[in-house]
This record gives C-alpha cells, sequence and structure tokens, in this order.
C-alpha cells in the first residue's frame, strides 16, 4: 500500500511509541504526543501497537491514495475527508487507489494520527521509528513529511489486518459500523489534567501549591514537541538551593527560575535542572499532547498510587479492545 | 555496597513517573558519589528485573525505567510497582557485591584550538588575563571525567577543568553552535554532539563525530568515562574530518 503526500500540513512525522534505549546517552523518547490516539488507530487497523503511524499538527494536509489502502484515524486535530465526505475517526477504513484525502480542520484539538495496515514503512534507528528532529533521525530520513513524499506500509500485514482488509474491499470508499470509542477511555473533562506531587513540591511556597492546584494555566506561543511554556499564576520557592541535573521525563512540570511552568513533552531532554513540582499523570499525557496555545488548563492532585492503577486500568481496556478487534475478525 | 564517597551518601528512593524511579546518592557533585551512582548503575543492568528497560545516571542520581505492566505482573513483592521495583533496588544495594567493572574507558579527543572554531578561546584568556597558548595548554593538560551525559544526544558533561579556566556561561546563547564546538560553563567542560543553540564559552572543535545513530554505541563517551583532548592544528582537523 502506498501514499504520496500532496500537502505536509504544519508539521507532519512518522512516530511509533518511542525510543527507550538510549536514554542514558540523552536521545529523547520521542513518540507520538497522544500515543493513545495513536495505538487506536493502529488497533483499529489490526496492527501492532507500536507500528508506525503519521503524526498530522492540524490540518491543511492532502495525500493521494496510490494504491488501495485500509487506514484508521484517531486524534482531534483534524477530520479526515473525501470527495463524497468525512470519513468517520476510530474505525478501518478502505480507500482505493487514487482517491484524495484532505485533512479538514477540526477545532477540538491539535494533532491526528494515521495508522495503516502493516505500519508505516520506515526503518528503526536505534529501536524505535520515531522521528527526532533534533538529531534528525527515525521516521523518514530523520524528518518532517514534505509535499511529494512516497510513503509505503510494510508488506507483512497481521491475520487481523488481513481479515479486515478482505471484509472491506470494494470499489468505493467503505468503511465499518464499529469503532473503537476513544472516549470512553477519556475523562469527560479534558481539560482538568491529573498529576501527582514531585520530589521537589516541598521547595515551594504552600500558597504557590495551591495556586498551580487551583487556578488556570495556559499554554504560550512558545510550545512545541519538546515542551509547553505555561502562562498562568507563578510559583514562588521557599528552599532556593540549586537542583543538580538528573533526569526528567515527558510528563515532567518543571518550575523555572523566573517561577513559571514549563510541561515537558514527547521530544524533552533527558535531564533537567529545575526543580519539579509534579508529574502529569500518563493516562493524562494524551490530553496534553491534544492541546494547542491559547487552551486553559488546571492541574488536580491525585496519589501515586491512584496514578498507577489508573495506568494499569488503561493498558487492561487498551488490551480488552484489541481482544475484541481480533475476536471479530 | 562499598561506599567510597567522602561527602555523606544517601539512597533515597523516589517515583518519577509511574514508568520510572529515582534513586538519589547525594546532592552535590562529588567523583564519590559520581562512583557511587555509576557503580550501581552498573549492578542493576547486570541484573535487570522483569520490565526493567535503561537507567538514566546523572551527577548523584540513578533513574531506572520500566514497564508498570510488567511490574505488576511480576513475581516481585510488593503492592504497587513502586513498591516492587524501590523494594527489589533496595535489596539489590544491601546484598553484598564483589568487583564492580564499570567498563570505564579512557578516549583521547583531538580538538582545534584555532579561534576560526574557538570563537571564545581570546575573550576567555583576556577574562583571566592568561595567552591563548596557556588556555590551550591548561585545557588540554587534565584528565577529565564524564559526569553525565544530557543535553542532546551524546553530550558529556566533563568534570575536572583547572580552577582557572572557570568561566561562566554567555551571557546571550548562541543560536547556533556548530557540532563538535568544545565550550566552557563553570568549572565544567563539554562537546556539543549536534548543531544545537547553546550558551557556553566556545574555545575549540573537534574533528569527532561525538554522536552517530549510525555505530552500536551511538554516543561516544559514557558516565564514568575518562577524557584527554589533544590540540591539534587545522591541517590535521580537517585531515581527520575527510576520513
Amino acid at each position: 500500500m502506498q501514499i504520496r503526500i500532496i500537502k505536509p500540513g504544519m508539521l507532519s512525522t512518522l512516530q511509533d511509541r518511542g525510543r527507550y534505549g538510549y536514554l542514558s546517552q540523552a536521545v529523547p523518547i520521542s513518540g507520538c504526543m497522544d500515543g493513545l490516539s495513536a495505538r487506536l488507530a493502529n488497533l483499529a487497523v489490526g496492527n501492532e501497537d507500536n507500528a508506525a503511524v503519521i503524526e498530522f499538527t492540524y490540518a491543511n494536509a492532502e495525500f493521494i491514495a496510490e494504491t488501495d489502502i485500509l487506514v484508521a484515524y484517531a486524534g482531534d486535530g483534524a477530520t479526515l475527508s473525501l470527495a463524497i465526505g468525512d470519513i468517520p475517526a476510530e474505525r478501518p477504513v478502505f480507500i482505493p487507489a487514487g482517491t484524495n484525502i484532505k485533512l479538514n480542520n477540526s477545532l477540538l484539538g491539535s494533532r491526528t494520527y494515521l495508522s495503516i495496515a502493516g505500519g508505516w514503512d520506515v526503518p528503526e534507528v536505534l529501536g524505535s521509528r520515531s522521528t527526532y528532529l533534533t538529531a534528525a533521525i527515525g521516521g523518514l530520513q530523520g524528518r518532517q513529511l514534505k509535499a511529494g513524499d512516497i510513503l509505503n506500509s510494510m508488506d507483512r500485514l497481521t491475520p487481523i489486518a488481513e481479515n479486515i482488509l478482505d471484509s472491506l474491499k470494494d470499489d468505493g470508499p467503505n468503511y465499518t459500523n464499529w469503532s473503537l470509542a476513544r472516549q470512553l477511555l477519556l475523562p469527560a473533562d479534558k481539560k482538568t489534567i491529573r498529576v501527582v506531587l514531585a520530589n521537589e513540591a516541598g521547595w515551594f511556597e504552600n500558597k504557590s501549591i495551591t495556586d498551580f492546584l487551583t487556578t488556570p494555566y495556559t499554554l504560550s506561543l512558545r510550545s512545541n514537541r519538546m515542551g509547553y511554556q505555561l502562562d498562568g499564576a507563578m510559583i514562588n520557592r521557599i528552599i532556593s538551593d540549586e537542583l543538580l541535573s538528573t533526569a526528567v521525563t515527558p510528563g515532567t512540570l518543571q518550575v523555572t527560575g523566573s517561577g513559571s511552568l514549563v510541561l515537558l513533552m514527547a521530544d524533552c531532554q533527558t535531564t533537567g535542572g529545575y526543580p519539579r513540582i509534579a508529574q502529569v499523570a500518563a493516562v493524562d499525557l494524551p490530553l496534553c499532547g491534544q492541546l494547542k496555545p491559547g487552551d486553559s488548563i488546571y492541574f488536580k492532585e491525585i496519589s501515586r498510587s491512584d496514578a498507577e492503577m489508573l495506568y494499569i486500568e488503561r493498558e487492561k481496556q487498551l488490551a480488552k479492545l484489541a481482544n475484541a478487534v481480533s475476536k471479530r475478525y | 555496597m562499598q561506599t567510597q564517597a567522602k561527602v555523606k551518601s544517601v539512597f533515597n528512593i523516589y517515583a518519577l513517573s509511574e514508568r520510572a524511579i529515582t534513586i538519589e546518592f547525594g546532592h552535590v557533585i562529588d567523583e564519590g558519589l559520581l562512583q557511587l551512582v555509576n557503580n550501581f548503575n552498573s549492578l542493576v543492568n547486570l541484573h535487570p528485573f522483569p520490565g526493567f528497560y535503561t537507567t538514566v545516571p546523572a551527577y548523584a542520581t540513578l533513574t531506572v525505567f520500566f514497564n508498570p505492566l510488567l511490574v505488576s505482573q511480576s513475581y516481585l513483592p510488593g503492592k504497587g510497582c513502586f513498591e516492587k521495583v524501590a523494594g527489589y533496588l533496595t535489596q539489590l544495594k544491601d546484598k553484598p557485591q564483589g568487583i564492580i567493572n564499570t567498563l570505564a574507558e579512557t578516549i583521547t579527543i583531538p580538538v582545534c584550538y584555532d579561534d576560526d572554531f574557538g570563537p571564545d578561546i581570546n575573550a576567555v584568556a583576556g577574562l583571566h588575563n592568561i595567552t591563548t597558548q596557556e588556555v590551550i595548554n591548561l585545557h588540554s593538560s587534565a584528565v577529565y571525567k564524564v559526569y553525565m551525559i544530557g543535553f542532546v544526544p551524546g553530550f558529556a558533561y566533563l568534570g575536572g577543568m583547572p580552577d582557572l579556566l572557570e568561566t561562566p556561561r554567555k551571557s546571550t546563547p548562541r543560536g547556533v553552535v556548530p557540532a563538535g564546538s568544545v565550550g566552557i560553563a563553570g568549572k565544567q567542560t563539554g562537546i556539543y554532539p549536534l548543531e544545537t543553540p547553546g550558551g557556553w564559552q566556545i574555545i575549540g572543535r573537534t574533528p569527532f563525530q561525538m554522536f552517530s545513530a549510525m555505530r552500536l554505541q551511538p554516543a561516544l563517551l559514557k558516565a564514568g568515562d575518562q577524557v584527554v583532548f589533544k590540540p591539534i592544528d587545522k591541517q590535521e582537523f580537517n585531515r581527520l574530518t575527510a576520513k
């Protein structure tokens, strides 16, 4: 299966679940900003959930199916649409060769993930297919997609993907009436991000901790795949020690020297020297991956063991969904 | 485990995230603490637990990454992932160990200190009232220790620089520092593996590739390694670059 990029949109890169093997050499994890949407897009076409997907940022992108393709998309950055109308998300879609596919604006979020049966065929670099632009590694030649790029799927399909393809193959676009409803996995309130207080939380004034947990923070324009600068109540220190650089990870909320908050995201450095006020619960990182400049969020404290339980629960729900798809095909 | 730190070491464990636990050995930059971090790093990697992914050593901490699902399903005792992994790491610390081979190496890195490559070398010399040649002699006379890899892939923070060269960062960082640039910031020196923005005082450049995804070990240096700089002229730089 093959597509050709006609318009790449603002920032489109190949990503998978991340590069974990080289953190000690300061190679960031990278991977999808909204890993939940990406995994659902993969599950919907019967892929392993670590298969490479395209991460589109906002809309204004377009591509053409050069062969018949079996794809799925999920995320809040755009709606996929064909000449005959919009395609629903979170389910497998068969699209015949020669069809143009556009990403139309969605005001909900920022990122959309496109999977293809078999996964996108880009080489593994340091154990992952994720693009990391700073070091120009992973994805398609270590760079973002541009007009004219040809992308192929891997030759080998899972038996599930084969069966989904057989069931949908038609003269025109065709999709299932079932879907993997992402909303059922997400909290109703998508602008409240659950956090666990971090090791240096005691370095800050009580009032600042209260402000942090009760007042809104707004994503500034200085936000990208490495991290988000958040505008809101300043965080003041009672302990002015310097933190010796130590490991940080996506979801870490750092407080800079001037008292402002930075939320580290997928391409963040592996170590940092700013004291940390909190860590975003892993289950809410996908919500953060959908934020765009101007969005306001609140932080809500949960316990470490609750965050852990939510994580395990989410993994079990995803395993159940994968199981349901495989039973059906 | 034998304690070699001159400063008092601790063994504090805290959760960084659902997937990572940090062990804190102390709060200062100290060769003994670094040794403790490196030794424990080797130990964890030699004795991984179910779900173990990787480690990130830093100045006085070691962070251990894992897959929570595999940890929660493992035989490790404890209620949740944190208790299971923290418990495992604590008993690993308390187990008597033989000699730990940390696989540290000594690596010689050629550096051209020409001011075309080291745009700040004359300013650094001026600041300390010494000649540029003295900066070169001092910088290339020391044996450095890799304290930590961080910032960008393969960036090694090197300790052990002669006190006389201690120089604050530039007040305004450069938008572009070429790959291979050798810099000074405070008491530390380091080499930029990739072209990135940066605020360190740049005094030279190495023709060596400090990071390459094509190599088995992509980063040339790892925490614990020793480093020696060898001054080379521009001709030698070009010859080595061409290689």
